[in-house]
Formats: structure tokens, sequence, C-alpha cells
């Protein structure tokens, strides 16, 4: 079974291969120029002696710099995604294709094709996902310590959570599979299905999985404990007034509202997520994504094995 | 006595949602047979045969394979089934050389002998890819792929309805090949007739998800015989043969009947029947209702 099981996987397993060696012939490059002038700039020393409050010149020059490959970069929360349901076909094609139905007549179990129908995609994912994460954490390291880990576009692709991406998709893909028995529809309302997943655990329910922690300080700049924190939300009462400001991170050591010229006497407030949140927040939402995976997988499994014919 | 039979089914329905596919179906099919399985499309054949094999779970009544249940038995039936499914399905993607290893790796009794003969003497190349071959040449791909699994009881779901009349031939011929080896036997499903008795021994009518017409084809044929007679009731022949079809011209009259023995009323003129005319009879025949009667004397009755 494993045998055949890889053989009807092969081809998107090569397609996968092929999109993760894509992207590295595209960011291996560009890692080591960014990582060069990270070096020539002492970034990385002036970050370590003043926790950032001095080196907003050069990291700003160093961000223009490598613009186009950042933005670039919020692209690839998509591929989790995207290799999720590719390695999801070959399970989706066989029902699509009625071959299933050989597969059952042969000698083995209906259970036993399951088994190894659903195991190869999971290690297909658990593997991409894993190439994903050395290649972006190593790409990524200097902009992770420009702007902090809990930044959106370097948690999503760094740590843990990508594996629970990629079987989310994968899941997502096969439970519709199963039921529709249509590859192409279901490949692409698991893709927009993901999508829409990640657009509400990112902007909505990350804030809400680790209670943030609120702070009130006197004076200019912002103090140590927001060093590379997520803001929620920040308020300011400067010379009387009341001022509201949205969150978003702390980029090195300046948020958003501690703009030079203002008061000594000013009063901020902010509730922030701080840099230590990151693992128990990485924890909590791979938890969440790989249980929702784990329950249509099995749910896939399930509804397939029960089918009639 | 599970040795007989091959097959054994015993008020065998299958529901799928609110509408029944199979109702009610009680037949047995002895080992060693070719028996082919005929009816209308939508009769439920392809319902009943995935019963047989067990890619469909029984709704109500009960379905024996070799005395096993092929669903809950899987494990030891699936080994002694070989099975061609309608338009047999196939990986496109693989090679011939590929499709043949797949079989060897899912099944323990698989026979690499067979499966090489089989592909050599098709003429096909390993190397090719087996969604580029023609449909009969597919068809005999699953053929040979069901074969080499020494199969026991091997079923064939209509595997001649897309094919063409050369490619019917030889596929139809392949099964006899293999049946001339002994032990195996075969179902076979269909909706055309002819070429059936060449292939078969044995038949089962399935009309309105119900079987009517069983047993070996020279007995079916034998007992059948059409009447032809001036125009008259047919209810004194009914009173000891049945009549499975009639119908009337203005002057004469024409009876389908299964004989209970010798017809001796002189008054009718006999003729033997081919398959095909009994089993299209059969398959616009009810059960208890009598003989459906020609539209023209439908309408006349009414």
């Amino acid at each position: 079974m494993i045998w055949v099981a890889w053989r009807l996987q092969r081809t998107e397993t090569l397609i996968a291969a092929g999109i993760l060696a894509l992207l590295a012939a595209l960011l291996i490059p560009t890692g080591i120029s960014m990582g060069n002038t990270y070096h020539a700039d002492h970034i990385g020393a002036c970050l370590a002696a003043a926790k950032g409050t001095s080196c907003s010149m050069r990291m700003s020059e160093f961000e223009s710099e490598f613009q186009t490959v950042r933005l670039l970069a919020n692209w690839f929360t998509l591929i989790p995604g995207l290799i999720g349901v590719l390695v999801a076909a070959p399970f989706i094609l066989d029902l699509e294709h009625g071959t299933y139905r050989l597969a059952w007549t042969q000698s083995i179990t209906r259970g036993r094709w399951l088994l190894g129908k659903l195991s190869l995609p999971i290690l297909a994912a658990l593997v991409s996902s894993g190439a994903l994460i050395l290649l972006f954490t190593w790409w990524r390291a200097p902009l992770a310590n420009i702007d902090g880990r809990l930044d959106i576009g370097t948690y999503d692709t760094e740590g843990i959570v990508v594996i629970g991406y990629t079987l989310f998709a994968l899941g997502l893909a096969v439970a519709l599979g199963a039921v529709w028995r249509r590859s192409a529809v279901s490949l692409t309302v698991a893709f927009v299905g993901y999508f829409a997943m990640r657009v509400f655990v990112d902007y909505w329910l990350r804030n809400r999985l680790v209670s943030p922690l609120h702070a009130t300080w006197k004076g200019v700049g912002d103090p140590h404990f927001l060093y590379h924190a997520t803001i929620i939300s920040e308020s300011a009462v400067i010379n009387g007034h009341h001022i509201n400001g949205g969150g978003g991170g702390v980029i090195g050591g300046h948020s958003q509202m501690a703009a030079p010229g203002l008061g000594v006497a000013s009063v901020f407030h902010a509730v922030y997520q701080p840099a230590s949140d990151f693992w128990p927040l990485q924890f909590r939402e791979l938890g969440l994504f790989t249980g929702i995976a784990a329950v249509m997988i099995l749910f896939a499994a399930w509804w397939t094995q029960r089918q009639g014919a | 006595m599970s040795d007989d039979w091959a097959v054994r089914a015993e008020g065998l329905g299958k529901r799928y949602g609110s509408t029944w596919a199979l109702r009610d179906c009680t037949l047995q099919i002895p080992t060693g047979t070719v028996t082919a399985l005929v009816g209308p499309n939508g009769a439920g054949k392809t319902t009943l045969l995935h019963l047989v094999i067990g890619l469909a779970r029984e709704t109500t009544g009960s379905v024996e394979v070799f005395g096993l249940s092929p669903r809950d038995d899987a494990h030891a039936v699936l080994p002694r089934l070989g099975f061609v499914a309608q338009d047999h399905p196939l990986y496109r993607s693989l090679t011939v050389a590929d499709t043949m290893t797949l079989g060897r790796k899912l099944n323990p009794r698989w026979d690499e002998q067979i499966a090489r003969e089989r592909v050599e003497r098709l003429g096909l190349r390993r190397d090719q890819k087996v969604g580029r071959l023609s449909g009969g040449q597919q068809a005999q791909v699953a053929l040979t792929l069901a074969l080499a699994k020494r199969p026991e009881l091997l079923v064939l779901d209509e595997p001649v309805a897309s094919l063409d009349p050369l490619a019917r031939r030889e596929f139809l011929n392949g099964v006899l090949e293999a049946v001339a080896e002994g032990g195996m036997t075969v179902i076979l499903s269909s909706h055309i007739v002819s070429e059936l008795e060449r292939v078969c021994d044995h038949l089962v009518t399935l009309a309105g998800s119900r079987t009517q017409l069983a047993g070996p084809i020279e007995e079916i044929v034998g007992s059948h015989r059409v009447l032809i007679g001036p125009r008259s009731d047919a209810a004194s022949v009914a009173r000891i043969h049945d009549v499975i079809r009639e119908s009337h011209t203005e002057r004469q009259t024409t009876l389908l009947v299964r004989a209970n023995g010798h017809v001796y009323d002189s008054g009718w003129e006999q003729h033997e029947v081919d398959l095909e005319e009994i089993v299209l009879a059969y398959l616009g025949y009810t059960p208890g209702a009598g003989a459906v009667a020609a539209p023209s004397s439908a309408a006349v009755a009414r």
C-alpha cells in the first residue's frame, strides 16, 4: 500500500517540492544579501546595545532597501495553504475518477487503503511545512531582529504554526473532497476557506488567544517592555487631550505615538502582547489548527469508509 | 452447503436515501458457473454487484460470498474476488507496468505470470500510460488486473457496454479463456443479451429491482415456447403454462410461455425461441400481475 500510495501521490509531491525549490531560489540570494547588509550596517550590534532606541535611521534604511522582497514575503503566508490542498488532491481524485472502486476490490481492506491514502499527504504536509519553516526562519532573521517575531509576516512563517496551517488546508480539502468528490471545486473552496480562517485568526482571534497585558507610563519614548511587542490598542493623554491610537507592532523601540516633541507630562496607556508571548501564542494556534485538521481528516476517513458505494 | 453456491442473496435490498436501488432480491449462483445478470439500465444490477463484492452494505436481507459476508469479512473475501467496475476505472497516469505493480503490491495471491502473459498477448507496451490506451485496451488491462488475482469469483459490471464490437469480442474471449482453465465462477452484468450466450451458461434477469428468471440458459431456452394460434383467449393455456407475454392481431394470438411439461394442444403452432426474445419478454413482465398485454388490447380493456 505504501508503494501504491506513494506512486499515486508522486506528481503532487514533486509539484510541492518544485514550489519549495522555486521559493528557495528566490529566498536564498535575497537572504544572503539581506544578511550581509545587516552585518555591514552593524544593525545587530546597535539593537543589542540600546534595545533599538538609537538605531532607527539604520533600520529604516535597511527596511527600505529590502522593501520589495518584504512586501513579496507577505504573500508567502499563502504557501502552506497551497501545499496543503495540493497534497490532498490524490485522495480526492481517487473518489472523483471512481478508481477507489479498483483499489477497494484488491486484497486490502478499506481501512488500510484510507490509512495509506491519508497518512502520506499528512507526511508530505509535515515535511514541506518543516522545510518552509527552516527556509523562512533563516531568511527572515534580520527582519525578525528588527521587527520582532510577533510581527505578522514573521509570526506566520516561523515557529510551529506553519505546520498547523498546512494540515488545516489539507484537512479541509480532504473533508470537502470526501463529500463532494470533485477535486477542482474542493481544492478551490478549501484554499478560500484556508485564507478566510487565516484572516480570522490573524486579525481577530490571535489578540484573544493569550490575554494581553495592560501598562500605563509617563514620558517620551516607549518603555522596554514594549520592545517587539504587538500593541493591540494605545491611548495617551497629552496636555489634557485624550488621543486614541490603533494597534500595531512596535518597530524597534518606537510605537507610532511616541513622536518627538511631546511633553514629559504625557501619560500613555497600552494594551499589548509582549514579545515573550510568541511561544504561548504559537502553541495555542498550532493546537487550534491541528485540532481542526485532525477532526476534518478523521471525518473524511469516516465518511469515505461508510460510503455505500 | 455454502460450497455449492458462490453467491447467495436472500431478500437483499439497498436503499440510497429514500429510493430503493434494489429490493427483495433472492438468488443463488452456483459455483463454477458463468452467469449473466441481465436487466435494463437502472434495474439495480450495479447495486447488486456492489453488494456482492462488498463495495456497498445491504439495507435489508443478506448476501454471502463463499458463505462469508463480503463487507464484514472483507479481509477474507477480497483476495478471492476479481472485479472490473463499470467503465473499468484505472489510474490513467500510471503506466501498464506500474498498474501491474499496483496489482502485485495489493494482492498476496497475485500471479505475475498471468499478468505478464496477458500484457504480452495484448501487445501493450509496458511503459505506456494507461490513459493513452483505447477503451478496449483499458478494459483488457482492468481484466488482467482482476484475473492475475487468481479470483475464485470474477465479477464484471457491464464490461463490454462501452466497447466497439471487435473489442467486445476480444474482451469476452479473454473471459472465456480464463474460464476454460477451470474453477472460476463468473458473474457478468449486461443490458445487451447478444453475445452473452456464447460466454454464459446461467442467466438471471433483474427488472423492477426484482429477479424473475434464473437458471441454466439451456433449461431456460428449452422450456420456453412461442405459441401461435387463431385469435383467442390465452386463459386455457395459462392454466397449465406460465404466459410471459401475449400479443394479438385481428386474426391470431401469439404467446410466449414457459412450458410446464409438453404443450399438447394442437390448436397452437409451436416455435422455439431464442434467449434474447425470452429475456426481452421477461423484462416487460411483472410476476403476479400476469402477462403484460400488448398496447392495443390494453386500450380495449379500458
